[in-house]
């Protein structure tokens, strides 16, 4: 076995491909090798969904296990250097460890990541998770969540808000309990809009051309756009949200809508690329204390709020804890605790009573604490017309 | 025994390649052709059915992002071109002692993330930032003008981003281009442009194949550019592709995308390797 034999491999390899290979071909091939990258990340497209799980039966009664996983969005419950005192609370009542996972970053990202395993009647392991109403309706009519007993939940039953206890798709409260809601805003600099704004019509104002922006999320967008046209999101025609999107789609086609984001309106309002735009409570706050010049208001035609609600996926192996858990962070002290660090809109009864004993100030915040008559959410239409809509909606944006 | 051996080796030897391109391009392609023709909705579950319709629906409807995405793509590759190879060719015949270094520095944006890499463009060319304003001063952009969310900063951060695909198989055929043979030219009387068109070029042609293939195919199918530093009218095939398969669960449609893009990169491949392979051209006697 010497340079003879490697000789030989060489031919062999060579006699293989009919063309032979020298150093050119190869390098071309290598160049259409790259076309491969593109398809691996499409590998998860197969397989069939529908069904599974949501049999009609509540979770049974049990005993309450000593680990529960619970899958959040980042920087979404109160925070004490590395640990999670409402979290450590628990754990003294019930001696349950949390895991705690901040793996929500983008409802349909989640979705897209659990997919295939919710369908499978397998949680992942998750007992717990946090996402937006539309998603939550999405989920149950997927059945990919359990039914909850309510009669486990005393807390829930008794301490929910009444703006959030019964939106239409889930008008019991039987599949999702209300996490945290925030609100929609107008957010702008005040430097470069020489004023403030009032109305969700400003942001159609030709002053503004170039330096507008509104988010990718639908509901948020649309239902601003519709309450700027005298609709209530609530009672909308399939019509007149479809007419709201040809507004955006045509104020975005001559160039007054820069673009659509998601959170990261925050670096474009710093920057000043963007002067006038819709953005979340949650995000408000810190952007006015990194920048004097910037300033949000509640839409004098009303605003939308986005509800993120706790559901207990299929095939989760401490669905009675998970209530539990549920129940606990609707007791009023609790629920304090967690509001007055991330500072959204509690859906707790007695939360502003307890903060008023410990941070008055948050307890005065019209942010934390808004006018809820003025709140709106978009109604939810059937899965046809919803497709319809997002559809509509994705073009607008530009894909 | 011998014979046999030798018959079996050399696929006992591609073996785990087959076996990695099986798994992970072949099994994928055939789900992904399977999905194409599917339809329903994540509500309804997904039923295969031939249904070519989704193709030609997606064509028409999204045929201005497709054509965008090679415009895009094609412009980029053009300009890498342009600044990749003068640099590449410094490099291989002026670079000396700094060669290394010099091919370090062209790497080295590829140690930050792509992402990272593409947001900092963000704050380049930021409405308010130095480069704008520069450029107004010097008369070259109107007062309201901008850079960014625009066509311009989507293909300039395309170029910005695959140009190191582009320099680097330049440089390694450049550098390997016999000083001798281009003595030889001058010696035979042949101009500077002669020798660099009869003899350089032909010579750098299968790195120019390259560097350009892996510029447009990437470049291509992008997506965070045209997000990161468009607007919803530069949008390219990518972000419908994303869109169709994350915000509306279309998978059969996100699917016929990333095949019609698929094909016609193919296409176009092939249509580039039949004028830029020819033998001639390749300079397969200038070995």
């Amino acid at each position: 076995m010497s340079r003879n034999s490697d000789w030989d491999i060489e031919r062999a390899l060579d006699a293989m491909t009919a063309s032979g290979i020298n150093r050119r071909t190869l390098m071309r091939h290598a160049g259409a090798g790259a076309l491969s990258l593109g398809v691996i990340g499409f590998l998860a497209a197969c397989g069939d969904s529908g069904g599974g799980g949501g049999d009609g039966k509540v979770i049974p009664k049990g005993e309450i296990a000593d680990t529960l996983h619970f899958s959040n969005w980042p920087l979404y419950i109160d925070v004490k250097g590395k640990s999670h005192p409402t979290l450590d609370q628990f754990q003294k009542k019930y001696g349950t460890n949390v895991k705690y996972v901040e793996e929500i970053n983008d409802n349909v990202e989640f979705f897209g990541k659990v997919r295939q395993q919710y369908a499978d009647g397998n949680s992942g392991g998750r007992d717990l998770h946090v996402v937006t109403d539309w998603m939550c309706n999405r989920m149950k009519q997927l059945g990919y969540v359990q039914k909850l007993d309510k009669s486990a939940m005393p807390n829930v039953v008794n301490n929910i808000e009444q703006a959030v206890a019964s939106p239409d798709f889930d008008p019991k409260r039987e599949v999702s309990v209300p996490w945290q809601t925030g609100q929609v805003l107008l957010i702008y600099r005040k430097d470069l809009t020489g004023g403030d704004l009032t109305s969700v019509n400003d942001l159609f104002d030709p002053k503004f051309k170039g330096k507008v922006t509104m988010l990718t999320e639908m509901r948020d967008t649309v239902g601003s756009v519709l309450l700027g046209q005298g609709v209530k999101p609530g009672d909308a025609t399939l019509d007149q949200v479809m007419q709201a999107i040809d507004k955006i789609e045509k104020a975005s086609n001559d160039g007054q809508i820069r673009r659509f984001t998601g959170n990261e309106y925050t670096r474009d309002v710093a920057r000043g690329d963007s002067a006038a735009i819709l953005g979340w409570s949650g995000d408000a706050p810190q952007m006015v204390s990194d920048n004097k010049n910037v300033a949000y208001n509640h839409p004098k035609e009303g605003f939308m709020v986005f509800t993120d609600s706790m559901q207990v996926p299929v095939g989760a192996p401490h669905a009675f804890t998970a209530e539990k858990y549920m129940d606990f962070v609707y007791e009023p002290a609790i629920a304090a605790k967690i509001t007055a660090y991330v500072n959204y809109v509690s859906p707790v009864k007695g939360v502003r009573e307890e903060l008023a004993k410990t941070d008055p100030e948050i307890a005065q915040n019209d942010l934390v604490f808004p006018d809820l008559a003025k709140a709106h959410s978009l109604k939810t239409f059937s899965p046809e017309d919803e497709a319809e809509i997002d559809a509509a909606f994705q073009r607008a944006i530009g894909a | 025994m011998f014979q046999k051996r030798r018959g079996l080796l050399p696929y006992l030897l591609l073996a785990p390649g087959l076996l990695w391109l099986l798994l992970f391009f072949a099994v994928p392609l055939y789900y992904m052709a399977r999905t194409s023709l599917e339809t329903g909705t994540i509500f309804t579950g997904y039923r295969f059915d031939w249904h070519f319709e989704t193709y030609t629906d997606a064509i028409s409807n999204y045929d201005q992002q497709l054509i965008r995405s090679f415009l895009y793509a094609g412009a980029a590759t053009a300009i890498a071109l342009a600044i990749g190879y003068p640099l590449a060719y410094a490099i291989a015949f002026r670079g000396g002692k700094w060669k290394t270094a010099l091919l370090l520095l062209v790497i080295l944006p590829f140690f930050v993330t792509y992402l990272i890499r593409t947001l900092s463009w963000e704050t380049i060319l930021e409405d308010n930032g130095i480069v704008v304003s520069t450029l107004q001063a010097v008369g070259l952009l109107g007062d309201n003008g901008r850079i960014l969310a625009t066509a311009g900063a989507v293909i300039a951060g395309l170029t910005y981003n695959f140009l190191p695909f582009m320099i680097l198989p330049l440089y390694a055929s450049l550098e390997r281009i016999d000083g001798r043979m281009l003595e030889a030219g001058y010696d035979l009387y042949g101009t500077r442009r002669a020798v660099f068109t009869r003899v350089t070029l032909p010579l750098s042609m299968p790195g120019l194949v390259a560097g350009v293939l892996l510029t447009f195919i990437p470049a291509a199918g992008d997506f965070i550019n045209a997000e990161l530093l468009g607007t919803p009218r530069q949008t390219m095939i990518g972000n419908v592709i994303q869109s169709r398969y994350l915000e509306l669960t279309d998978y059969p449609t996100a699917a016929a995308l990333s095949f019609v893009l698929m094909a016609v990169i193919l296409v176009m491949v092939l249509i580039w390797a039949k004028i830029a392979g020819t033998e001639s051209l390749m300079g397969a006697e200038a070995r």
